[in-house]
């Protein structure tokens, strides 16, 4: 089984919290792969957020999520072997700025991403799997049009109890109003609330709620969606972070906000699908598989 | 990673016969008795580590998986292996997020040994020593978490009892008999809802009134000979060492005339032991077989033996054309 080192390592491909990424080149079956250098921490040893990326995404084989291939250990370097993509859905976006205006997909690219990204969030719930920071740079996306989730550095297997998980999870952005305000019961529909941020961002071209700290991040969504209450979301005056005292909004017209900041016609559908992705309480909330069968993706299912 | 040193593909296996084992520790494991003694002991300090911590059963489920699998690859030397365990249970958090600081694991790994004078320096010291055991561990797990992150024993016994529709009183008999499983090898070999199987069926036995329920499985996705393997693992354990359970002094109150006859029942009731059927290359296995090339620079590690044969058909292709 010996043989000279496996993989020609080539131009990088970015950095990350806990690792650098290269592309690279199999030398054997002249595939290419990204290479995932962790940075092993003199101090806390191997990260754990690389321990879960592993342990999750080995077990995970579904074409919306990339493939962990193999582990490298080398004397002093430990290397994640990735499946390649081309591209991520955050540098896509950005590659569409014309001048400092940003511009959304075609409605058609749109859907076909969207429902990539529930099949791939409906597998990992499936497998009793949360992703917990779904953003567009953890979404890589191919010149086929193929979309994979990426990045489990935050995942974790969930099941019975749930009620010890952290709180300092999510991008803020595409962080669910749940966490926000500190619960620590959240469940799969922590990742479904940045579905549809990210279905929003896609079609605007603009992140929907860029707020820069929890409590700006909460405004942004409360201005939008509404203030919410006990009647409206039972239990919510028990999360930690709850307070009574924030700014009464009523919910706006999410179609018409949207609808305002691109070219492309918005059915109802669409719109019916947000609201569902975006509820406010995570009880209400669509699933993946639930947001699958929407009438918005007829078209993949009929 | 270009250059042109000495790289190793290496495929995981979680599980591992009985004769795979032996036949790994024939080259790390000089003295049998000495390791079995110091296993229990080990048992006995990482408890107490759980305990300090407050950590669940997985927490030290998980860590006496990775202590066992460290010492088929690696040599058993009675100094080093509080620091083995250590390090064990420092992985075993990050794997099943229960998290704690190196700097916490170490002060209290060392507390625990009785270390005298714990000066920053005795700590940085063992510090390091966790961070290098840490990267070994791994690779002799050949970074595959598959079996130790989700199941764990104690919570799917109850998931299988409640399914099974037996009795509270069962389930934690069971869950008794199941502590006593994470000192044995049989970790190594079944995994954990396997071992769960054998637990409750046990405790069924054991409790009057109540029957083991007749059924396959596979619908537990597991099957006889692996459940069998555990069962008499178990059966095993408590005759042989029935003073040393933990089983024991957790009796319950209608139970405590139970003792090594009982077990000695179970076992002839239960007839000609069986278990894992044993592979025919066990001697001429290389993975088992070999000791660890330290002059191996890069090891890959692989979960799928079709990538592997994937890559040999590759190369031998390549040769092919090159000739």
């Amino acid at each position: 089984m010996a043989s000279s080192s496996q993989f020609k390592q080539l131009e990088k491909l970015g950095n990350g919290t806990y690792a650098t990424v290269y592309k690279g080149l199999n030398k054997t079956t002249g595939v290419y792969v990204a290479l995932k250098e962790v940075k092993l921490d003199s101090e806390e040893g191997t990260p754990s957020t690389a321990v879960r990326e592993i342990s999750l995404m080995k077990e995970l084989k579904h074409e919306n999520i990339v493939r962990l291939y193999d582990v490298i250990h080398t004397e002093n370097k430990l290397t994640l072997v990735f499946e390649f993509m081309d591209n991520d859905l955050k540098k896509y976006m950005d590659s569409r700025i014309v001048g400092n205006t940003p511009y959304g997909f075609e409605m058609s690219l749109v859907k076909y991403f969207e429902w990539q990204l529930l099949q791939g969030v409906a597998f990992c719930h499936e497998n009793r799997i949360l992703h917990r920071d779904l953003k567009p740079q953890n979404l890589l996306i191919n010149n086929k049009g193929q979309l994979k989730l990426g990045d489990f550095g935050l995942a974790r297997a969930f099941g019975i109890p749930v009620n010890t998980f952290s709180s300092e999870v999510v991008t803020l952005w595409y962080r669910a109003p749940d966490v926000l305000m500190g619960s620590r019961t959240y469940s799969t529909s922590i990742d479904i609330w940045s579905c549809g941020c990210i279905l929003a961002e896609m079609i605007t071209g603009r992140p929907l709620f860029p707020g820069t700290n929890d409590e700006e991040q909460l405004k942004l969504i409360f201005e939008t969606m509404g203030t919410p209450s006990e009647r409206t979301w039972p239990g919510i005056s028990n999360l930690p972070k709850y307070n009574a005292q924030h700014p009464q909004h009523l919910p706006k017209d999410l179609g018409a906000l949207l609808q305002s900041q691109t070219r492309e016609k918005m059915d109802l559908a669409l719109i019916d699908l947000l609201y569902g992705l975006l509820q406010l309480n995570p009880d209400r909330r669509l699933s993946a598989k639930q947001a699958l069968n929407h009438p918005w993706f007829a078209e993949y299912y009929q | 990673m270009s250059g042109t040193f000495q790289t190793q593909l290496m495929l995981s296996r979680p599980y591992l016969t009985r004769g795979q084992i032996k036949r790994a520790q024939q080259n790390t494991i000089p003295d049998r008795r000495l390791y079995n003694q110091k296993r229990l002991s080990v048992f006995k300090f990482l408890c107490d580590m759980c305990i300090q911590f407050k950590f669940p059963r997985k927490t030290l489920e998980t860590a006496m998986y990775f202590y066992q699998r460290y010492y088929l690859f690696n040599r058993f030397e009675s100094e080093l292996c509080y620091d083995v365990a250590t390090s064990c249970l420092f992985l075993s958090c990050k794997q099943v997020e229960t998290m704690k600081k190196i700097a916490d694991i170490a002060s209290m790994s060392l507390r625990l040994r009785n270390v005298l004078k714990l000066t920053p320096e005795v700590i940085d010291n063992c510090k390091k020593r966790i961070v290098q055991l840490e990267l070994r561990i791994l690779e002799t797990c050949c970074f595959d978490y598959r079996v130790n992150n989700s199941v764990h024993i104690d919570e799917i016994l109850a998931k299988i009892a409640k399914g099974l529709s037996l009795s509270r009183e069962v389930a934690h008999l069971a869950w008794i008999i199941a502590f006593d499983a994470l000192k044995l090898e049989i970790l190594l070999m079944v995994p954990q809802h396997t071992t769960a199987l054998a637990a409750l069926k046990m405790a069924c036995e054991l409790t009057k009134g109540a029957s083991w329920p007749n059924i396959r499985y596979s619908l537990f996705e597991s099957d006889e000979p692996s459940v069998s393997e555990a069962y008499f693992d178990l059966l095993n354990f408590f005759i042989n060492a029935f003073d040393l359970t933990d089983f024991r002094v957790n009796l319950p109150e209608d139970l405590r005339n139970t003792g090594i006859e009982t077990f000695m029942d179970l076992k002839k009731q239960a007839g000609v032991e069986k278990g894992l059927k044993e592979p025919d290359n066990v001697s001429s296995d290389l993975s088992l077989t070999s000791e660890w090339n330290p002059g191996i620079r890069e090891r890959r590690y692989v979960l799928s033996r079709k990538r592997l044969n994937d890559e040999r058909l590759a190369k031998s292709i390549t040769k092919r054309e090159k000739t």
